[in-house]
């Protein structure tokens, strides 16, 4: 064992560190272009898709420098890389299952941001039974014509081509019958609608297809593939965040600790009262054990071993966290945690969520619900970790067999 | 970046585990709980040769010079193992010794210790339930020849077994730990039965109990920071044997959820239980991240070592208990009984929850840290 960062990882964060510092916008980004601009100075100097292949436009860098570099992003709270999805999932898959005119076509302006992605995975009535989505891609000779409607879509309203998981084949086993397509949001048959969220801010949307056209050239992978392909890079995530998750629950961790400060009870402030004391050792407990797994994360990765089923496990650690940690701020904070607006500024404290978004802890608590539901939901990554970490037989079901 | 044992910590970690599963078996644990001692001789003489009783102390006197992951190692196995004996309190005050005992101090005690022909342990909680080294009430008063000492200890862990115990007394200079010699005069012992046979405990009496001069440890009235320090060690040695009774109790739950059958299917295959596993699962790794980064910590003298220690023991007694729990309800009926073997580990986990330092002190410690 021995949990100290090498020279080089050292010196990595010190270059880094200093990039940013002068480097960061100067003011808030506020239009697409401005994004996109940012994202390019990201790329030039080698922060984004630094975990691809060198081949593909990537850095080659390891897992620890990956998550270094966003844990610096976050220390400063940089506004993050405006081509998420297609950097963390898309680039990935394209590159793992792609054809080499795919990978010449799309991965380079995926990096550069000059053309954004989104994921057509989720439909209305196929959530966490994602193998269940009723969406059609038929062969019309020479395209595929796509038909059907899908929801929670990242970045939908901006993106400019949607990976997407689509039934080709109804008369086999639902999770054989699914294949995988690059798909252009930008024709008639692709309508994008905002989808506002308990927040009040929209994230998200839902995308409304209609015989829409899929080029041939651009299945990924075999016919039939597309549950194969999306379990695979489902797990792409490769622990770059996990420094950065916990920088980022570590500021707001001190940004409560000012809050109790200010508020007073008793004439004295909360954080002297013995009880607000011991629900902030609790929770800054939980949090430094989540900084002690993602080290344990991170050193596995560097050793080369895949996370596989434990990035399950991290997950559910994660955003089970993040739910009780703004659970707790808010009971601390009361109605001055559920505030959005009309506090003088001395009541008004500010807290980064974890999404990166969001000033308030009220947006923050809101938010922090969507963390056990995206990606697989807590309890399907309890059935995964149930039954492919401790082995625990699977549940009797209908569907595996039936078409 | 390496959070996982290297060679040599994973030979260590094997061969503890063979030992205690031949040597400590459920059935073996049993009969110390009927044992008037509470723990084998033979066992003890086995350890020594292992040396596991010398792992942590300077190759000088006779140890292995290894740290606190290598005592954690062990700890974590015995946990497993439900072991019963003064292994962890003896090896507490081998550490104080060698860390901040006077030279005599060290010669007359730890060879003894290395070659497993004496036992200590520490008597820390005084008449106020409270962790904090400074609410000893015990007395010290200065004589011609030396001090004696006068109060009453509670909860000393394997005191009836050992040869020597550190008690910490305030002395007109201030805090002062005294090396306590078991015979001494006035010093009397009435055990304390817990739920956990496999934990001994005595109430320690001090009737003006005399000690000599050279008796203390360090300087007196200067004894808070190795008070902190065994504090800190005992935490993270506790957090790895409950850590150790946790894994087991998971392990013989996911065991019997594969075979046990209700409603015609393996329960394992319900959700209620299958998910109930998962968690168990979560906490019982995050136990390990836990209690390993503080032993690692220790070890290497990190800024955040004593933050570590108090994180440890806060998070791994819930989650210790937690799991034990579980596992109980896991089982069922059979779980409830005396005759199956999960009591030994449930029993273990609660047993250690309180000791150096509950939750609620780690956690007030925690604030002060991350606040001050």
């Amino acid at each position: 064992m021995d949990l100290t960062y090498s020279p080089e990882d050292l010196a990595f964060r010190e270059r880094t560190r200093r990039w940013f510092e002068g480097n960061m916008p100067r003011q808030e980004l506020k239009t697409l272009a401005e994004r996109k601009a940012w994202h390019r100075t990201l790329y030039d100097a080698g922060f984004v898709g630094m975990g691809w292949p060198r081949q593909y436009g990537g850095r080659d860098a390891t897992p620890m420098q990956q998550a270094i570099a966003a844990d610096e992003m976050a220390r400063v709270n940089a506004p993050p890389p405006t081509n998420g999805l297609g950097i963390g999932i898309v680039g990935p898959t394209i590159f793992v299952h792609g054809t080499e005119a795919q990978k010449q076509r799309y991965l380079r302006k995926i990096l550069t941001a000059e053309e954004l992605w989104c994921q057509l995975y989720s439909e209305p009535n196929a959530g966490s039974d994602l193998a269940s989505l009723k969406t059609r891609a038929d062969d019309r000779g020479d395209h595929f014509e796509v038909t059907g409607q899908k929801i929670w879509t990242s970045g939908g309203l901006n993106a400019d081509w949607g990976l997407l998981l689509a039934r080709t084949d109804a008369a086999v086993p639902k999770h054989k019958g699914i294949s995988c397509f690059l798909i252009s949001m930008r024709q008639p048959g692709v309508e994008v609608r905002p989808l506002k969220q308990i927040t009040g801010s929209a994230e998200f949307a839902e995308v409304f297809v209609t015989q829409a056209r899929g080029e041939k050239s651009d299945l990924v992978g075999r016919l039939g593939q597309g549950w194969e392909i999306a379990q695979t890079t489902l797990s792409y995530e490769r622990g770059a965040n996990s420094l950065a998750r916990v920088t980022r629950y570590a500021s707001a961790f001190s940004q409560l600790v000012n809050a109790s400060k200010v508020l007073r009870r008793g004439g004295r402030p909360l954080l002297e009262d013995p009880v607000v004391r011991a629900k902030l050792g609790r929770i800054y407990a939980e949090l430094e054990v989540q900084r002690y797994a993602a080290l344990r994360v991170l050193s596995a990765l560097t050793k080369g071993e895949g996370p596989g089923t434990a990035s399950s496990i991290t997950k559910l650690s994660y955003s089970e966290f993040e739910k009780r940690f703004n659970e707790l701020a808010l009971e601390i904070l009361g109605p001055y945690g559920q505030t959005m607006a009309g506090l003088p500024e001395d009541l008004n404290f500010p807290v980064v969520a974890s999404s990166g978004h969001g000033e308030t802890w009220a947006y923050a608590f809101l938010w922090s619900r969507a963390g056990t539901i995206y990606s697989g939901s807590s309890e399907i990554q309890k059935n995964v970790i149930g039954e492919r970490v401790l082995g625990l037989p699977k549940e009797p079901r209908a569907d595996r067999t039936r078409a | 970046m390496d959070f996982t044992f290297d060679q040599d910590q994973q030979l260590l970690r094997n061969a503890a585990r063979a030992f205690l599963d031949e040597h400590c078996t459920p059935t073996a644990v049993r009969a110390l709980w009927d044992d008037s001692r509470g723990e084998s001789e033979a066992m003890w003489k086995d350890m020594t040769q292992l040396g596991w009783l010398g792992l942590s102390l300077p190759e000088v006197f006779g140890g292995s010079g290894l740290g606190m992951v290598e005592t954690a190692i062990v700890l974590e196995e015995m946990g497993r193992a439900a072991y019963s004996g003064s292994y962890f309190p003896t090896v507490l005050v081998a550490t104080s010794l060698a860390l901040g005992g006077s030279a005599e101090q060290q010669k007359r005690w730890l060879p003894a210790i290395a070659t497993g022909s004496a036992r200590g342990t520490v008597a820390l909680l005084d008449a106020e339930w409270n962790w904090d080294p400074d609410a000893v009430t015990t007395r010290a008063t200065k004589t011609a020849k030396g001090w004696t000492l006068t109060g009453a200890k509670r909860f000393v862990p394997w005191a009836h077994v050992a040869d020597v115990v550190l008690v910490p007394a305030r002395a007109p200079e201030g805090l002062t730990l005294f090396v306590v010699d078991s015979a001494a005069a006035g010093l009397t012992l009435t055990p304390v039965t817990g739920i956990d046979p496999g934990t001994r405990w005595s109430a320690l009496a001090l009737h003006g109990t005399p000690v000599a001069a050279d008796a203390v440890l360090g300087t007196p009235g200067q004894a808070r920071p190795i008070l902190e320090m065994l504090l800190r060690r005992g935490a993270v040695g506790a957090s790895a044997e409950m850590l150790g009774a946790a894994r087991r109790a998971l392990d013989m739950s996911v065991a019997y959820a594969k075979v046990r059958e209700q409603f015609g299917q393996p329960i394992g295959s319900f959700q209620a239980i299958r998910h109930k596993c998962a968690e168990m699962l979560l906490e019982v790794e995050n136990a390990h991240a836990a209690t390993y980064y503080a032993a690692w910590a220790l070890d290497a003298g990190a800024e955040d070592a004593p933050l570590a220690a108090s994180v440890a023991k806060a998070y791994v007694g819930e989650a210790a208990r937690k799991v034990c729990g579980e596992a109980i309800q896991v089982h069922g009926g059979i779980g409830f009984t005396w005759e199956y073997d999960l009591h030994l580990y449930f029993k273990r986990a609660k047993a250690l929850e309180p000791m150096y330092g509950d939750a609620d002190y780690h956690r007030e410690l925690i604030v002060r840290h991350v606040t001050d």
